[in-house]
């Protein structure tokens, strides 16, 4: 038995009503051991508890490769006899920078706390011996059969057992899940409606003792696979009988069901995909550059030990001074202990104050991004907002952007605009929707607004009965379609499956065709008033293989008809032969679509009761086969009936894209951006928003999956694309052939993907070379797999864009997600990293504060790296003259203070108000975003230059004073405080040069630099101050006597000078070099010299 | 209107601030300011240069090694460290008048007072006369912290390694050979605030007391208490000489102030002449490869003689100038490109 169901993969047993069996079972886990098997119903999207904070936090904070070097650094500082510097150096820092990253996490943990509580708390009825009890999900266990009201969440994945409805009918509405937001039916199986549907239900519920074999949880939101064990019957279950945690329950009074998969294991919470920590592309690179410098320093130190250890037994050849002091008289143990004294003294020059900088930094550019107007939206009084402090900079330099359609794109909300009756064309879709003028429709009871359609004749027509085709057609809206009817408060409101449904039912309303109710097998409409009732024979769906749908209804007055709606391609060609204004049907289509309007056509056949009933019995043999043709055989059967079709007319819909969305899009395209689209909705939504956002223009080839499988099968993807483009577009040259394909793609076929990896790179470079990528139908696991396939194959930053539950995978696997804070539910804003109202927002985010951020925090890893490994690298120099005996050329306090008072300020201001363009020009000029696509600025190649010229400068910095007070009466505190100053008239100098906008802060931070350093180095050199602590401040008086020295003043003015004449001379010849640009007219005016 | 307040209540500030519309002044170099700029400031230096490389060269300087290397040098005798209470004298005269005040400075090469354990084998606690650190030194004063169980005062290597050698100038007067002595002053060598602040004696009378119970250093042949016999107040820790050599210096080749010509006959400086040098050679350097030497120099605005400073800026001021000249060439060309 058990190999039985280990064979069939039906192996997660469910046994109902038993709690006890369950309990024994469930997942516990203490550290990291884990046992069991039924998790419980309680969401932990927390890290800490008040017990693991601190040594939490700490280790992951040790795990920042930074904070551990500067935890060894301390701890070897500690040593008396290495220790170069003294310990409290470094601990100053390294406390603050710990404790302000621990605080951040807790306050962000806290916040995670109460939202998981309120979740966790919400209520739920729960049967409990034989009686409901109000639980909350935390106490659901699997096993438990659970009572859902009517507009309840639904607290885990259940098995619906009966409901209030008939035939256990239970409607849900699944947008938490895949962003749709029409109503889907869920149906108990046979067996348990029949039992269990009696009164008082309790205790039927209660004696209720199936058990359910199924798989094992998993992440697949739309298969199920078990069976249901009961009173000695098997009944096969699937994806109809279960509630999925996170559906919400409408339309139904009440609904029980049994939990199978609870908390963590329910489908929902397994598509979450993991909290990944994320870090920027700069910050990859700073990350390497500075193991980079952590080596090198490590080699010097060994090197510099190595002289140490040879200088050693130098002097310990001899008598004199020093050779007693070499330690033990042993040189390799003296040379030892220098390697780690100058480890310490060069660690300086991978400054602790890099990454809590760096965090600050973020903030504040965070802060800009909430605080932008232009990125307000009044209407909901929400401004953008960056949930993610430490992503900014890879705002600059996005290569990919995917982005949702329903609701990001689109407003998700759309009009009937225009129609085209019997050849007939009514509405005007070249007036906006505002302003078209509104008809009197005051005779129809049931209007209620909302149609942006001014057809006063279609109005007279229908009136007036002259018009039997418009009549018609009305009744297929008001008949065609799977769309379900609710009374709210009054008022009549429909629940549809896609809101062109909505649309279409809506407008057949407001002209008087009112869809009134669906029962199993009769539709009541009320046409002009006149209620009647429709028997509804059948139905074929719309999938998006046949692009239409069809009704089979018997008419009051007893004739058969056939109403059809679809794609104009599908119904065309099903038309009789000689249809009445086909013709002119025909350039009504091709008006509707040069306006980016959706077009469906609608056709009608009235079919003969003989054929009817022939057809029918067919149909039920062909439906009760099990095999395989029985697809096919079904497809024929229905091909047979839509056939001899008449064409009734044309709808045309507007999806009312959100403001500004081609603008943006074509603005992002030109900043060279790729924009694709993933969505849920259907191909040919798709395709037709991607044409009303001028993603794709009219000419644009789309490349089908047929084709593209060609390409990518054959052995070279790229000469069989740019053959298959040649060829159909004539087009010579291949620039114009990639600009102008696009692929369109669907969920099913992206599964290939997976069973054929090595196809992802090829389809990349294709991709890359196509204006943009359409993905439809897809699911939101497989929205995660595209980015993840991008992320694999480029080094660009992908950024997702999305608004529904349905687009937190992926906004939680690219680089960077955006939530839309729309109208569908939080979560997408909850896991993004930044939240925007408006999709046009994003070239604003993306080519003024990305740009901008980029641009500063780029600059400011370059200087920073500059000023530190500048200053520390003087030791190296210094040492070949001090017997390599880790000797600090510089106060204490100045080592501790110059990277945290005299050189940080400017570089803030610098990091913080930084433009090298205006936003004006940054969203002007988008070429000016590629900077950031291509890494100019923060390439290792930059920074390894920036780390040259800091060589440069520490050799200067060390050697011009060297040769000033070689053998002469000034003694070593003296010259401390020479090179000292040099080194910070160099740094800042150097942010002189390096800063283009100068704003007050800037020019105030820079004096203030100044005068820290010397109050800074008069307190440190006090008498006061000294008396306390002699052995703390013994450079007492030292800059009483060097500031009044000019020698010393001469003396710091050369080396600053000399150290800063590359990068002077750099920065001279790059401005005389962009004036010959200027003079040939390159780039755009004003703006070509700032990137060399 | 409170409604409006209300439903806009996110909205952000509008300041320039937080709008990064601040006011800014964006600096538009051009060729125009820059090779001006880069001329003027070559000129500048130049200039500097210039000026300090005259009033260099104004400086008189007389440097005389006394090592004793070589066999006919006057102070080989002295340089074999067996030699005790060796006195040397060197001989030289003075062709012209060297400019007063003139300053004496003693001079060591190859001597690493910058390496790093040297450099803080002191207690700063115990030099600025606290008593209790005369009892326990600190250990930073190692290897010289006690000798014979005895703790050292003053303690630790620099202290240890005081220079001891000791000068005398005569000038030689009329034929017969009489020799007159040069008066040396050697108030004022130190730092001003070494000697008030930095370094002080324990407040204990006689000083001698507070040095009971402990030793002095190992090389020293006194006793910090009786460092200077004509000047009760030159003695301890405030000795100048003393702080002159605690006070370390920055390169292995350095010389340091021990007295200055200002008294007498010489306040106008050393008139020309003959004159010897007495020298009580106990400082052995020899045994690290150092060298001696004594330095008579007079000073200017800048100090001593440094020549280096001035060529330095020389050489940068041309560099500048070169530079501006290669820019303009550069901007000629493409100002002016050779049109086809």
């Amino acid at each position: 038995m058990d190999k039985e169901r280990a064979d069939s993969g039906l192996t997660w047993e469910v046994k109902a009503n038993s709690r006890h069996y369950h309990r024994l079972k469930q997942k516990k886990s203490v550290l990291c051991f884990h046992w069991g098997r039924y998790a419980d119903n309680v969401v932990r999207s927390y890290k800490y508890s008040p017990l693991t904070f601190l040594p939490l936090s700490l280790f992951e904070q040790f795990q920042r490769a930074a904070n551990l070097y500067f935890l060894l650094m301390l701890i070897l500082q500690c040593v008396p006899v290495i220790s170069s510097i003294p310990w409290y150096v470094t601990i100053i820092p390294l406390l603050v920078v710990l404790s302000v990253r621990g605080i951040k996490d807790l306050v962000s943990d806290l916040a995670r706390r109460c939202s998981d509580s309120v979740i966790n708390s919400r209520p739920c009825d729960v049967l409990i011996s034989q009686s409901f009890i109000t639980a909350q999900w935390k106490d659901v266990c699997v096993g438990d059969v659970v009572r859902i009201l009517k507009d309840q969440v639904i607290p885990a994945d259940l098995l619906l057992l009966c409901s209030s409805e008939p035939h256990s009918l239970c409607y849900v509405e699944t947008a938490d899940i895949d962003g749709e937001t029409n109503l889907k039916y869920r149906q108990a199986p046979n067996a348990t409606h029949s039992k269990l549907t009696s009164h008082p239900s309790e205790e039927a519920l209660g004696a209720f003792d199936g058990v359910v074999l199924c798989e094992e949880p998993n992440n697949r939101l739309y298969t199920f696979r078990g069976q249901l064990q009961w009173r000695g019957e098997c009944l096969l279950l699937d994806n109809e009988h279960i509630l999925l945690r996170g559906t919400v329950l409408r339309n139904t009074k009440f609904a029980y069901g049994l939990a199978i998969y609870t908390g963590a294991d329910t489908k929902i919470l397994r598509n979450c995909g993991k909290l990944r920590v994320k870090t920027t592309q700069t910050e990859k690179v700073l990350n390497r550059v500075v193991i980079g410098i952590i080596l090198s320093v490590l080699l010097a130190a060994l090197l510099l030990a190595i002289g140490c250890g040879v200088f050693s037994s130098w002097v310990m050849s001899q008598t004199g001074t020093v050779s007693g002091l070499v330690i033990d008289g042993n040189p390799a143990y003296t040379g030892f202990l220098a390697y780690w004294s100058y480890i310490i003294l060069l660690s300086p020059a991978m400054p602790i104050a890099l990454y809590i900088t760096f965090e600050l930094i973020h903030t504040v550019h965070s802060l800009f991004i909430g605080w932008d107007l232009e990125m307000y939206w009044q209407q909901a009084d929400k401004p953008a907002q960056s949930r993610n402090t430490s992503l900014n900079e890879d705002l600059g330099q996005v290569g990919y952007l995917l982005s949702d359609k329903t609701g990001t794109l689109t407003q998700n909300h759309l009009l009937f605009r225009q129609c085209c009756i019997a050849g007939e064309i009514y509405g005007d879709a070249s007036v906006s929707a505002e302003d078209t003028e509104s008809m009197d429709l005051s005779w129809n009871p049931f209007s209620c607004g909302g149609l942006f359609m001014s057809a006063p004749g279609l109005v007279e027509r229908l009136r007036g009965q002259q018009c039997p085709l418009s009549r018609q057609f009305l009744t297929a809206l008001a008949v065609c379609h799977t769309v379900m009817t609710e009374w709210k408060e009054g008022t009549l409101v429909y629940q549809a499956a896609s809101p062109d449904e909505e649309a279409l039912v809506g407008a057949a309303r407001e002209l008087g065709w009112v869809f009134l109710s669906r029962t199993r097998d009769f539709l009541v409409v009320s046409e002009l008033g006149v209620r009647k009732q429709y028997q509804l024979l059948a139905l074929v769906d719309f999938t998006s293989k046949r692009r239409r749908m069809s009704v089979l209804v018997r008419e009051p007055e007893g004739g058969i008809k056939l109403y059809c709606k679809g794609a104009d391609i599908v119904i065309l060609e099903r038309l009789q032969q000689d249809c009445l204004y086909q013709e002119r049907t025909e350039q009504a289509l091709q008006l509707f679509a040069e306006a980016c309007l959706r077009t469906l056509c609608i056709a009608v056949r009235s079919v003969p009761e003989a054929l009817w009933e022939q057809w029918s019995k067919t149909l039920i043999q062909s439906a009760a086969m099990a095999t395989c043709d029985r697809d096919a055989l079904l497809e024929k059967l229905y091909d047979q009936m839509e056939r001899d079709l008449q064409l009734l007319g044309v709808t045309a819909i507007e999806d009312r894209l959100q403001e500004g969305v081609p603008e943006t899009i074509s603005l992002l395209q030109d900043a060279g951006i790729k924009v694709w689209v993933l969505t849920g909705d259907k191909k040919e939504t798709a395709v037709n928003i991607g044409y009303s956002c001028k993603l794709l223009d009219p000419d644009t080839r789309l490349l089908e999956w047929h084709e593209l499988r060609e390409i990518l099968q054959s052995p070279d993807p790229q000469v069989s694309f740019f053959k298959a483009r040649q060829t159909e577009l004539w087009a010579v040259e291949k620039a114009m052939a990639r600009a102008k394909t696009s692929v369109v793609l669907t969920g099913p076929e992206l599964i290939e993907f997976h069973q054929r990896p090595e196809w992802g790179a090829a389809f990349m470079s294709l991709a890359e070379h196509c204006q943009s990528v359409v993905c439809c139908r897809v699911t939101p696991a497989q929205k995660a797999d595209i980015v993840k396939l991008v992320r694999k194959h480029t080094v660009s930053v992908t950024m997702s864009i999305g608004d529904g539950a349905n687009d937190v995978n992926m906004i939680k696997t690219a680089h960077v997600g955006v939530g839309i804070a729309g109208v569908e539910g939080g979560q997408a804003v909850q896991n993004a990293d930044f939240s925007l109202s408006q999709f046009r927002f994003l070239q604003r985010l993306l080519l003024v504060h990305g740009r901008w951020s980029y641009l500063r925090i780029s600059s400011f890893l370059r200087y920073f790296l500059f000023k530190t490994c500048s200053f520390a690298l003087v030791h190296i120099w210094f040492g070949f003259f001090n017997g390599f005996s880790a000797q600090s050329l510089y106060e204490t306090w100045f080592i501790g203070l110059y990277t945290v008072l005299y050189t940080a300020s400017p570089i803030l201001c610098m990091a913080f108000f930084e433009q090298d363009a205006s936003a004006e020009n940054s969203l002007k000029y988008p070429e000016l975003y590629k900077i950031g696509q291509r890494q100019e600025l923060s390439s290792i190649l930059k920074l390894s230059l920036s780390l040259l010229s800091a060589v440069y400068t520490s050799l200067v910095l060390f050697f011009i004073p060297f040769g000033v007070f070689y053998n002469t009466a000034f003694d070593y505190q003296t010259v401390a405080v020479t090179v000292s100053m040099a080194a910070t008239f160099t740094a800042t100098t150097e942010i002189v040069l390096l800063t283009k906008f100068w704003t007050k802060f800037n020019i105030a931070a820079v004096c203030v630099s100044f005068l820290f350093f010397f109050i800074c180095t008069r307190i440190t050199h006090n008498s006061r101050i000294f008396q306390r602590s002699p052995s703390d401040y013994y450079f007492i008086g030292v800059s009483d006597m060097a500031f009044i020295d000019p020698v010393v003043w001469l003396t710091a003015l050369l080396t600053t000078w000399t150290a800063v004449l590359p990068s002077m001379t750099a920065h001279a010849l790059n401005v005389i070099l962009t004036a010959r640009d200027k003079h040939k007219g390159r780039g755009p005016e004003g703006l070509s010299h700032l990137y060399p | 209107m409170v409604k409006d307040e209300k439903e806009s209540a996110n909205r952000p500030d509008n300041t320039a601030f937080t709008q990064q519309r601040l006011p800014a002044w964006q600096p538009m170099l051009s060729a125009g300011i820059i090779i001006p700029g880069f001329v003027l400031i070559g000129l500048a230096f130049i200039g500097i240069g210039v000026v300090l490389f005259i009033s260099s060269r104004s400086i008189q300087v007389l440097e005389m090694d006394y090592t004793g290397v070589e066999q006919k040098s006057a102070c080989f005798k002295c340089s074999d460290p067996t030699v005790k209470d060796c006195i040397c004298s060197l001989e030289f005269s003075i062709d012209s008048l060297f400019k007063g005040p003139v300053f004496m400075y003693y001079g060591l090469s190859n001597y690493f007072q910058n390496y790093r354990r040297y450099g803080v084998s002191k207690d700063y606690n115990q030099l600025y006369g606290d008593l209790t650190y005369f009892k326990t030194p600190s250990d930073t004063c190692a290897p010289y912290v006690y000798d014979k169980n005895k703790p050292i005062v003053p303690c630790g290597s620099i202290a240890n390694s005081m220079f001891n050698d000791t000068f005398r100038l005569y000038q030689s007067v009329g034929t017969n050979g009489t020799k007159k002595q040069v008066p040396f002053d050697g108030k004022g060598i130190a730092w001003w605030t070494d000697y008030n602040i930095k370094y002080r004696n324990p407040s204990v009378v006689p000083l001698m007391d507070a040095f009971n119970g402990t030793t002095k250093p190992i090389f020293w042949s006194k006793t910090a208490y009786e460092l200077d016999p004509t000047d009760p107040n030159n003695n301890g820790f405030i000795n100048e000489d003393f702080l002159v050599w605690m006070r370390r210096a920055a390169l292995p080749d350095f010389r340091k102030l021990y007295r200055r010509i200002t008294a007498g006959d010489y306040a106008e400086g050393l008139p020309a002449g003959n004159y010897s040098l007495e020298i009580s050679y106990n400082y052995p350097v020899l045994s690290f490869g150092g060298r001696k030497k004594v330095v008579f120099s007079n000073v200017s605005w800048m100090g001593g003689r440094n020549e280096f400073l001035g060529i330095a800026y020389l050489v940068i001021g041309a560099l500048c100038v070169f530079m501006s000249i290669v820019m303009l060439i550069v901007y000629a060309k493409f100002k002016f490109p050779d049109d086809e």
